[in-house]
């Protein structure tokens, strides 16, 4: 009985001994403070310290791709950027939990940031791809309205007289259309639907938001890549999928009719041309959705960083404005790496020039 | 099952309870049960088997020691190892959680059977206790954010880890509270009986009758906690790099991993989602051996 009793004490010992360890081995600090040290006006090779973001999950690709740039080249300056949506990102930018945002749409009185605490710095733009499966068919001619019809379940097979007029020369088979959208609430959505409100603003008639009230017989998927999947699965599917995902996922897509009457495929050079069509307000808040030019792809999709105005740590706004500054200029060269569309110099000077009143 | 092959030596005064000596309706009915009850069986394990397999088979080539102490990529597309700081962020944040929330649902349940029974406080707690089991990951994570996170101004590991103690802590009251009410009244009795106090009774002889169960209770709330990914995303952030310190910095667990990797379209990121799954389950594992391994230790034995 001693003994039992003296060896339970002893576990007793050894199981206390090794939590006190985990204990202190989680309170002891085995990593450098959060305050930048040194100095970060250097450039961003010598700037140090840490910086949070969160937000769109669109741009993720291409602002990861920086990131991991940087941890080559700025060996003690530490980014994360955490895609948890627009939505959530600005909520999280509201509450200062992170020292920037991302976001593919602007900014609501409801989203709790005030107004004049914050710039909007556009980084990159990517199209939206109409993308489809269908059999026998290589390339496809899609005008606003008809895009429009196709999604509201106005037309149901490929050989409508509509889709036809679209791509004359082209023999279209009868095969039913599947339409295919996104479940969850997205920028993408939001975009994609606010391109058909402005372009074919007589067909459409099921509005523009995060989600819209698709009709009973179309089909949801997950994420940018839930909808991929329909496409590639059903024969006679249509979709709507940004140009990264699609591309990876080698589905094919319908050239666009846009504002002068051409037909254009997705392509980065269009997007880019449609930025330089985009009417770029003060804020540098801007629309490129159905922009003129006759190279410019219609469905095109802007993102911006939200930082704001004044940090009350200097040392942070100087590392903010480092990182930006580097995505900017020498990382607009990995945009198109990860299939995302840099900003014509116009828009990337003033971009610049809003990023230095950031003190 | 002897009885059955020699249903000849049976005498009149002992009546032969065997099978074979049963009606064949109620032999065939007895057989249909049985048969029902294996399918039953079967069909509850296949699910398991099945995912065991699948984590296995698909985690099993991306595993290794670099898999597990590399930093995670930043770039979703390219292939290549690292969880380390997901299975450190595992390790201490669940880990906390455990310290935080099992001294007080085990001394809870002590005060619930042995102190408070069944008055208007012990009842009131046992009731919220069985609400909060019910109460959404996310809504948790949810009331941390606003309580704690916002307060500090920073997503940490411990915030993280407080989330998971809320969730794991009503588990841990109502299990152990049971596994204290199995132990029978004559050894405690027997235990005052000696001379011992409330409090000696109940460190000495009803803790140790009842540590096994209160083990495997706290094991399953560990368990379930370690597979939480709502409140971790909510109230962790993330890193790709390595973060020990618990109250300072973001951080990340296997299971916000597996979500982050499991959405993106690149082979690469679905086999760390892979590979993550399977460290996971082998975490587990390798804590609930453990834990029955000290539980075994401390448990009074031949009762």
């Amino acid at each position: 009985m001693n003994q039992k009793v003296l060896s339970r004490r002893g576990v007793a010992g050894v199981a206390l001994a090794a939590i006190t360890a985990i204990a202190l081995a989680a309170c002891g600090s085995g990593q450098p403070s959060t305050t930048p040290q040194g100095s970060a006006a250097t450039g961003i090779e010598g700037a140090s310290g840490e910086l949070k973001g969160s937000g769109a999950s669109f741009p993720n690709a291409f602002y990861q791709e920086i990131v991991a740039e940087l941890q080559g080249k700025a060996k003690n300056l530490k980014v994360t950027y955490n895609s948890v949506g627009s939505s959530t990102g600005k909520k999280e930018f509201a509450q200062g939990l992170v020292d920037f945002a991302g976001s593919d749409s602007l900014v609501k009185d409801s989203d709790g940031i005030a107004k004049d605490s914050f710039y909007y710095l556009p980084t990159v733009a990517a199209p939206i791809t109409v993308s489809y499966n269908l059999q026998g068919v290589d390339k496809l001619q899609l005008s606003a309205a008809t895009v429009a019809k196709i999604f509201q379940r106005d037309i149901k097979t490929w050989n409508d007289p509509a889709i036809a007029a679209d791509n004359p020369g082209v023999t279209l088979p009868a095969t039913a259309i599947t339409v295919a959208h996104r479940t969850d609430g997205s920028g993408t959505t939001a975009n994609f639907t606010k391109y058909l409100t402005v372009a074919a603003k007589d067909t459409w008639k099921l509005g523009t938001g995060d989600t819209v009230e698709w009709s009973a017989d179309t089909q949801g998927g997950a994420k940018n890549t839930g909808v991929a999947q329909i496409v590639t699965q059903v024969n006679g599917a249509i979709g709507y999928v940004d140009l990264s995902d699609a591309t990876t996922l080698k589905l094919k897509f319908a050239a666009i009719k846009n504002k002068d009457g051409k037909f254009v495929l997705p392509t980065l050079e269009g997007t880019t041309a449609g930025l330089n069509g985009a009417k770029v307000n003060d804020d540098l808040s801007y629309d490129p959705l159905d922009a003129s030019g006759a190279d410019a792809y219609p469905i095109t999709a802007p993102t911006f960083l939200l930082v704001k105005r004044k940090y009350d740590d200097p040392k942070k706004a100087e590392l903010v404005k480092a990182f930006v500054k580097y995505m900017l200029t020498d990382g607009q060269a990995l945009a198109k790496e990860v299939h995302f569309a840099p900003l014509p110099d116009s828009l990337k000077q003033k971009a610049l020039a809003q990023l230095d009143k950031v003190s | 099952m002897t009885t059955a092959t020699a249903p000849a030596k049976r005498s009149a005064a002992t009546p032969d309870l065997s099978r074979a000596a049963l009606p064949l309706r109620r032999r065939a009915i007895d057989l249909t049960a049985r048969l029902l009850m294996v399918l039953a069986v079967l069909a509850a394990g296949v699910p398991l088997l099945l995912v065991i397999y699948h984590v296995l088979a698909k985690g099993v080539g991306i595993v290794d020691l670099d898999f597990l102490t590399a930093d995670i990529p930043v770039r979703a597309r390219v292939a290549g190892p690292g969880m380390g700081p997901a299975v450190v962020g595992t390790l201490i944040i669940t880990g906390a959680a455990a310290l935080l929330s099992i001294p007080l649902g085990v001394l809870g349940a002590v005060y619930l059977n042995e102190y408070g029974k069944q008055s208007l406080l012990a009842r009131v707690i046992r009731t919220m206790a069985d609400v909060m089991t019910g109460v959404p990951s996310v809504v948790m994570g949810l009331f941390i954010l606003v309580v704690w996170v916002l307060a500090v101004g920073e997503q940490t590991g411990f915030a993280a880890a407080l989330a998971l103690a809320c969730l794991m802590l009503p588990v841990i009251i109502r299990s152990s509270e049971e596994m204290l009410r199995l132990v029978p009244d004559e050894l405690r009795q027997a235990s005052a009986a000696l001379g011992a106090r409330r409090w000696r009774t109940t460190v000495s002889v009803v803790l140790p009758a009842a540590i096994s169960g209160i083990t495997s209770g706290a094991m399953l709330a560990i368990a379930r906690a370690a597979g939480e990914t709502a409140p971790i995303v909510v109230v962790a952030g993330t890193v790709t790099w390595t973060n020990w310190n618990l109250f300072e910095g973001n951080n990340t667990t296997l299971t916000a991993q597996i979500f982050k990797n499991a959405v993106e379209p690149f082979e690469a990121a679905h086999g760390r989602a892979w590979g993550a799954a399977l460290t996971l389950m082998m975490i587990v594992l390798v804590f609930t051996i453990l834990a029955r391994f000290i539980a075994g230790r401390f448990a009074i034995k031949n009762r």
